[in-house]
C-alpha cells in the first residue's frame, strides 16, 4: 500500500483562504495528528481529504489512486474514495441499530449478507461491542457511541482511518482511557490514521508524527519529541507544553547559541534566530525546566517569589521583577521573597 | 441516476408547472379574444376596457379599503392576544391555544355561510333579537360589517407570527420594566410589542396581503349589497360579456399578481429581518408568567368573546341550519328539525362525488403533494449553487396568485395544451392546481423538517461509500418520515378546506365540497349547502382532533 499524500493543498471559504498550500503524507501503519489552534484550518484539511470540502488548488492522492488534483481537474466525489471518518459529533445514524450503522459501508459495496455478518460481529468484538449491536445509537453512552462510530468506520478496511477530534465530546476522565485504548487498538490493527485534534498532549501521546497547522500552513511537522524539545518557530515553541516568555535584548548570536539581555544580566540560549545583535529577543522556557537557586550564578535572575499555589502533586511558583513574571513547579513551597531563578542554558530557546 | 439529473428534471418541471399558468395569463391579456378563437390579435385592448370599467375602478378601491381595515383590526388584537397567551396567567392557556387556530383552517365560505344564517337579515340571532328589540341591532350586509368579520377571522395569522417572535424574546426586558415600576399592559405595549416590532408589521403586510385574497367572505357577505373586490369582480366577469372574455379576465388576473407580487416579495424581506431581531435570545429561563390578577378573567372572558363571535357563532348557525327545515319568527325549534338535509346530499351525484372527491384529494392528493414538495426540498437541499435561489423565487410565484386566479390560469393550460386536454375533467386537474397553490406551504413545512437533520449524518454516508442520492434515500428521508406524516396532515387540512382554487375547474369529474358550495350557493340552495357545510367542518375537526392528539405543530 501507498503513501497518503497531500501536496500543497489550497482551500477557500467565501473569501477566505483557509489552507494556503498544505503538504504532508501518511505512511502506512502510521498515525499522524493534525494539530493547532481553533481557525488553524485542522478540520478542513481533514474534510477536504474525505472529499467533504472542495480545495481549488493542489492534490490528494493514495499511490495511483488520486483523490484530487487541481491542474488534472480530476475531484473523486467522498463516497468513491473509500476512506473511513470518525466525526466529531458521530453522526450516527439515530434510525438504525447499531449493527445497521456498521454494516451500512458492506452493503453499499454489495457484501454478501453472511459476509457483512461476521465483518460486521468481529469489528464490534475488536472494540469491544459485541452484545451491542441490536441496540439504538440514543441507548448508548458517549464512549460507546463513539466506538460505534470507529467501528463504522473501520469495518470496510478503509487505507487510512480519519478521526475528527474524537475524543472532544468526552468527559477529561474518560477522554484519557479512551486515548490510550484508541492508541492501542490503531497500532493492534496496524492502521493509518489522521487524528484531528486541539489537545497538545492528545496529539503527542496517540501519533507518531505530528502536523502543526497555523492559520492554513504548516507551521512544523515531526515526531511528538521533536516538536515538543526542538520546536522550529516560535509559534511551535509556544503552542507546545507551558512556557515562560522572557521578552529582551539580542547581544550575541553566533554559532548556535544566542545571549540576550535581561535587566543587565546576559542569558545564554539555544539560537532559534538569523536576526543580528542589538535586536529584540524573545526567550521561551518551559515550565518544568525552570530552576529555583538560592544565590546568583550564571544565566540566573533575581526575583520576587509571589503566590505559591498548591496543585496536588506539586506547587506551582510565580516569580515577579518588574513586568516580567516567571513560573515553574517544586516538589515543596518556599519562603516568599528574594531567590534566584535559574534558566539552563540548553532549554532556553532564543527567537 | 446522477444527482445533477435528478436536480435538473425536478427544477424543470416545477419551473414548468409555475410559469406556464402565470405566462398564459400574460399572453391572454394582450389578446382580443380567448386564445383559441383564430380571431384573437395581439392588443391592449383588453386592458383599455378594463381600466375604463367604473366597476373595475370601484372593486379596486374597494379591496384596498377591505384589506386595509382588516389589517387595522388583526394586527392590534393578533398581537395582544399574544402577549397575553404568551407572557401572562390567563386562565386555560393550553386549552385556548388550538381553539385560537380554528378560524384558519376553517374554509372561510363556510364561516360566510354561518353568518348569513346565524346573523343575517332572517339569521336565528337576528329573530331572536328582533323579538328582544323588536328590532335586528346589526345589519350583516354592510361594507362594515364585512371589514370586521374579515379582521377578525384573520386575528390568528397575526397571532401566531407574533407568538413566535414573542417566545424567542428573553423576558429579561419585561422583567426589568416590571421593577420600574409598569403594569402588564404598559410593559405589553412599551416593551414587549415594540420589540417584535418587526415581526408584527410582517403579519400586518400578510394579513393585508391576504386582503387580496379574500373571496369567499365578499362573495356570500358583499353580493347583496353589491360590494364587489377585485376577486368577486373577475368571478362575475366570466358571465359579463355573455361570450367567455379571457382576455378581461387575464387582465384582472394580471392587476391582482401586479400587487400582490410586491407584497409577497416585501413579506419575505421582512420575515429575514424579523428572524434577525429575534435571534437575541435569552438563557432559556423558565420564567414566571405576568401576574394579571383581576385582569386575568377579563383577558380570559375577551379573548372567549372574540372565539364566540368568529367561531361559535358561524359554526352554531350553520349547523342548526342543517338540522331545521326552515326558521324564522314564530317557529319553535323542536317541530322543525330534521334529517332530510343530509338524506338530500345522497341523492345528488355530484355531492356524493364532491364529498369522495374532497377525502381523495386530502388523502391521496395530500400525499402525493408532500412527495413533490419533498422531492423538490431534497433536489436543492444543502446545494451550494445559485440554482437554489431560482427555486425560492420559482416558490413566490404561486404565492401571489390567489387561489381563485390560479384555477383560473390552470384552466386556461389545460385548454391550451392539447396534451393536457383529457386530464382537465379529472382530479388531476384538481390536484395540480392545489399543489401549486400550496406550493410555498408545503416547501415550508418540508424543508423545517429537513433542516433538523443535521448535515454530517449525510456526510456520513458519502464517506461511508453511498452516493449523494444514495445518501438521501437511506439517511435523510428516514429521518425526516415523521416530518413529512405531519405535513401530510396539515396538507390534508387545507385541501379539504380549499373552495377557490376549484372553483373555474369545477365540472362533472372534478367536484369538491368548496367549488360545490360556491356554486351552489348560487342556486339558493340553502338546505344542502348547510349540510354540506357540516360535512366539510367535520372532516376538518376529524383532522384537527389527529393532529392535536399526534402533537403535530399547527403553524409550519
Amino acid at each position: 500500500m501507498a503513501d497518503l499524500v497531500v501536496k500543497d493543498l489550497r482551500l477557500r471559504l467565501g473569501d477566505n483562504e483557509i489552507l494556503k498550500g498544505i503538504s504532508l503524507n501518511v505512511t502506512p501503519g502510521q498515525v499522524v495528528a493534525l494539530l493547532g489552534p481553533s481557525g488553524s484550518g485542522k478540520t478542513t484539511l481533514l474534510r477536504a481529504i474525505a472529499g467533504l470540502e472542495q480545495p481549488h488548488g493542489g492534490a490528494i492522492a493514495i499511490g495511483d489512486h488520486v483523490f484530487y488534483d487541481a491542474t488534472r481537474g480530476i475531484e473523486l466525489p467522498a463516497e468513491q474514495r473509500g476512506l473511513g471518518l470518525v466525526f466529531q459529533s458521530y453522526a450516527l445514524w439515530p434510525h438504525r441499530s447499531v449493527f445497521d450503522n456498521v454494516a451500512y459501508g458492506l452493503k453499499l459495496r454489495g457484501t454478501p449478507v453472511a459476509e457483512i455478518k461476521s465483518r460486521v460481529e468481529k469489528t464490534l468484538a475488536q472494540i469491544g461491542l459485541g452484545p451491542l449491536a441490536e441496540r439504538y445509537p440514543h441507548q448508548l453512552s458517549g464512549g460507546q457511541q463513539q466506538r460505534v462510530a470507529i467501528a463504522r468506520a473501520l469495518v470496510y478496511e478503509p487505507p487510512v482511518l480519519l478521526l475528527d477530534e474524537p475524543l472532544s465530546n468526552l468527559d477529561a476522565k474518560l477522554r484519557e482511557e479512551a486515548r490510550a485504548w484508541l492508541r492501542t487498538l490503531i497500532v493492534t490493527l496496524g492502521l493509518s490514521a489522521i487524528h484531528v485534534t486541539h489537545d497538545q498532549v492528545e496529539a503527542m501521546a496517540i501519533a507518531d508524527k505530528v502536523v502543526l497547522l497555523d492559520a492554513g500552513i504548516v507551521a512544523q511537522i515531526g515526531p511528538p519529541t521533536a516538536l515538543y524539545n526542538d520546536p522550529a518557530t516560535l509559534f511551535a515553541a509556544e503552542f507546545m507544553g507551558s512556557n515562560n516568555r522572557l521578552d529582551g535584548t539580542l547581544l550575541e548570536n553566533a554559532g548556535g547559541r544566542a545571549i540576550m539581555e535581561l535587566f543587565g544580566e546576559r542569558i545564554v540560549g539555544v539560537a532559534r534566530t538569523q536576526a543580528a545583535k542589538g535586536g529584540k529577543a524573545i526567550g521561551i522556557i518551559r515550565l518544568e525546566r525552570v530552576h529555583c537557586a538560592s544565590m546568583p550564578g550564571p544565566n540566573r535572575l533575581k526575583m520576587q517569589l509571589k503566590a505559591p499555589m498548591y496543585l496536588g502533586e506539586r506547587w506551582e511558583l510565580v516569580f515577579v521583577r518588574e513586568q516580567l513574571s516567571v513560573r515553574t513547579y517544586a516538589a515543596a513551597p518556599l519562603q516568599p521573597g528574594e531567590h534566584y531563578v535559574e534558566f539552563p542554558p540548553e532549554a532556553l530557546w532564543v527567537f | 441516476m446522477p444527482i445533477i439529473l435528478y436536480r435538473t428534471l425536478v427544477l424543470g418541471v416545477t419551473t414548468l408547472a409555475v410559469v406556464a399558468p402565470l405566462s398564459l395569463v400574460v399572453y391572454q391579456s394582450f389578446l382580443t379574444a380567448p386564445f383559441f378563437d383564430h380571431s384573437a390579435r395581439a392588443s391592449v385592448s383588453a386592458y383599455s376596457f378594463v381600466f375604463a370599467d367604473p366597476d373595475f375602478w370601484q372593486a379596486f378601491w374597494t379591496t384596498i379599503v377591505i384589506a386595509g381595515g382588516m389589517a387595522a383590526i388583526a394586527v392590534p388584537l393578533g398581537a395582544l392576544l399574544a402577549f397575553v397567551m404568551v407572557r401572562t396567567d390567563v386562565p386555560a392557556r393550553r386549552h385556548l391555544e388550538p381553539l385560537i387556530l380554528i378560524p384558519i383552517f376553517v374554509s372561510a365560505v363556510v364561516i360566510a355561510f354561518g353568518y348569513v344564517v346565524a346573523v343575517g337579515p332572517v339569521g336565528i340571532f337576528s329573530t331572536m333579537a328582533k323579538n328582544v328589540f323588536g328590532v335586528v341591532p346589526w345589519n350583516l350586509y354592510s361594507l362594515f360589517s364585512l371589514i370586521a368579520i374579515a379582521g377578525l377571522t384573520h386575528v390568528p395569522h397575526v397571532y401566531l407570527y407574533s407568538a413566535a417572535a414573542l417566545r424567542g424574546l428573553s423576558t429579561d426586558m419585561e422583567e426589568a420594566a416590571r421593577v420600574s415600576g409598569a403594569n402588564p399592559l404598559q410593559v405589553a405595549l412599551n416593551v414587549s410589542l415594540p420589540m417584535i416590532g418587526p415581526a408584527i408589521l410582517f403579519a400586518g403586510v400578510l394579513v393585508f396581503f391576504l386582503g387580496f385574497e379574500l373571496f369567499g367572505l365578499p362573495l356570500v357577505l358583499g353580493d347583496p349589497q353589491d360590494v364587489l373586490v377585485l376577486s368577486t369582480y373577475l368571478f362575475k366577469l366570466t358571465n359579463k360579456l355573455g361570450v367567455p372574455s379571457y382576455q378581461l379576465m387575464a387582465v384582472v388576473v394580471v392587476v391582482i399578481i401586479a400587487i400582490t407580487a410586491p407584497l409577497v416579495f416585501m413579506q419575505r424581506l421582512l420575515l429575514r429581518h424579523a428572524q434577525r431581531y429575534v435571534s437575541v435570545r435569552g438563557k432559556g429561563l423558565k420564567t414566571q408568567p405576568l401576574k394579571l390578577h383581576a385582569w386575568r378573567w377579563f383577558a380570559f372572558a375577551a379573548i372567549v368573546f372574540w372565539l364566540f363571535i368568529t367561531v361559535v357563532v358561524p359554526l352554531f348557525g350553520i349547523t342548526l341550519r342543517s338540522f331545521v327545515v326552515t326558521w324564522g319568527e314564530g317557529v319553535k325549534l323542536a317541530e322543525v328539525l330534521t334529517l332530510d338535509h343530509y338524506r338530500e346530499l345522497l341523492d345528488y351525484p355530484n355531492v356524493v362525488r364532491g364529498i369522495l372527491n374532497t377525502l381523495g384529494i386530502g388523502v391521496i392528493g395530500g400525499a402525493i403533494s408532500v412527495a413533490c414538495y419533498t422531492a423538490i426540498a431534497l433536489a436543492v437541499h444543502r446545494w451550494n449553487s445559485g440554482w437554489t435561489r431560482l427555486v425560492d423565487y420559482l416558490v413566490m410565484v404561486p404565492r401571489a396568485m390567489p387561489g381563485l386566479v390560479a384555477g383560473l390560469a390552470l384552466l386556461w393550460v389545460f385548454l391550451f395544451v392539447p396534451l393536457l386536454s383529457p386530464l382537465k375533467s379529472t382530479m388531476a386537474s384538481i390536484w395540480l392546481a392545489y399543489s401549486i397553490v400550496w406550493l410555498a406551504y408545503g416547501m415550508r413545512l418540508v424543508s423545517g423538517t429537513l433542516l433538523q437533520v443535521g448535515p454530517e449524518l449525510e456526510e456520513a454516508a458519502r464517506v461511508v461509500g453511498a452516493d449523494d442520492l444514495r445518501a438521501k434515500r437511506d439517511v435523510t428521508v428516514p429521518l425526516i418520515k415523521y416530518g413529512m406524516l405531519a405535513s401530510w396532515l396539515l396538507v390534508f387540512l387545507i385541501f379539504v378546506r380549499e373552495y377557490s382554487t376549484g372553483i373555474y375547474l369545477l365540472g362533472p369529474g372534478t367536484e369538491v365540497i368548496g367549488s360545490l358550495l360556491v356554486s351552489l350557493w348560487g342556486t339558493g340552495a340553502i338546505d344542502l349547502v348547510s349540510a354540506l357545510s357540516v360535512v366539510n367542518v367535520v372532516m376538518i375537526g376529524v383532522g384537527l382532533g389527529v393532529a392535536v392528539r399526534l402533537g403535530v405543530r399547527l403553524h409550519g
